[in-house]
């Protein structure tokens, strides 16, 4: 019985590499190799923050480094601008902070709709802050919308809000006062309900509208509203 | 540290959920109040909340509308009675227990 070799890694051009460092002068080599690692570190910063899309190093020596991501059907038009982290980066959907945020770096994370989620508020991030929209605070004077669904919903909704108030969808709008833009849009159906001392007097009424607020495409916070 | 009460002055007329709190900042070794609203961060000068605050050079961080200091910063923290009542804003408040 003949045993079968172990499939071969995909060939790197290693021999090309080093026959060319053999013929550059020692100067010159250190120098070129300092630019490649410079540009293989910067590469994926530079087309998350600036939307380019600059080939790796595994993709210019021939190696596909590319995978392959679903793309949201559910999705409606995007407006312009620059697109998403999540649309130019390598990431894949593990890499995601709860399965649907880029890691941009300095701690912050970016939507698919573009929203930021950086460090800010009183409770250190704004992740955490919205958080506190997934449960009921029944002490609390007034409105307090919850979300029903966990934390990946919750940011795919704030996302839907963004992009339904931005494309002018029906029920939806926006205003901005003094840098705050605040935008709404209708769901259609129950997202969560109402909490806080004025849902208890109301009895937790459904909800089916979200409000966000952003300010410089920062999420400050996002909640279900009657 | 976490009051057995919170003090605001009306629900948010931004957000329309938040609360808008008396916050200080001492970090100047005076203690400066302001309010702002617990759910958008938006910031105003008086209990009136006639002037709104300029948020941080970010635009995005809500400051002390004197030092400029980020309200999240060690040396601010949400009033107590005591601190409302050197501010002269205690007639201007609602007290909640939690």
């Amino acid at each position: 019985m003949t045993r079968r070799a172990p499939p071969r890694p995909t060939p790197v051009r290693t021999d090309t590499i080093s026959s060319a460092l053999r013929i550059i002068p020692p100067r010159w080599a250190l120098a070129i190799l300092a630019v490649a690692i410079s540009y293989a570190l910067l590469q994926p910063t530079l087309n998350q923050w600036l939307g380019w899309r600059l080939p790796s190093i595994p993709s210019l020596l021939g190696q596909s480094s590319q995978p392959h991501v679903a793309p949201d059907s559910e999705s409606p038009a995007k407006p312009p601008g620059k697109p998403p982290a999540n649309e130019t980066s390598n990431a894949s959907p593990k890499d995601l902070k709860f399965g649907f945020l880029t890691d941009i770096g300095r701690d912050r994370f970016q939507s698919p709709a573009g929203l930021i989620y950086a460090p800010g508020s009183e409770e250190g991030h704004r992740l955490k802050h919205i958080e506190r929209h997934l449960k009921n605070d029944p002490k609390r004077p007034g409105p307090h919308g919850v979300f029903e669904g966990d934390m990946q919903d919750f940011l795919k909704a704030i996302d839907e809000t963004y992009r339904l108030a931005r494309g002018h969808a029906k029920g939806s709008k926006q205003s901005t006062e003094a840098g705050s833009t605040v935008y709404e849009a209708q769901f259609g159906k129950p997202i969560g309900f109402l909490g806080g001392t004025l849902g208890a007097q109301r009895g937790h009424p459904k909800l089916q509208r979200m409000r966000i607020v952003v300010r410089n495409e920062n999420i400050i916070t996002g909640f279900p509203i009657q | 540290m976490v009051l057995p009460y919170l003090i605001y002055v009306r629900s948010c007329p931004i957000c329309g959920e938040g609360l808008c709190r008396v916050r200080v900042c001492t970090s100047d070794h005076r203690l400066i109040g302001c309010v702002v609203c617990d759910e958008c961060e938006t910031v105003w000068k008086e209990p009136e909340m006639q002037e709104q605050s300029a948020n941080g050079i970010d635009g995005v961080t809500a400051c002390c509308p004197e030092c400029g200091m980020s309200l999240w910063d060690d040396a601010c923290h949400w009033a107590d009675i005591q601190e409302v009542c050197l501010l002269g804003w205690y007639d201007r408040v609602k007290v909640a227990r939690t």
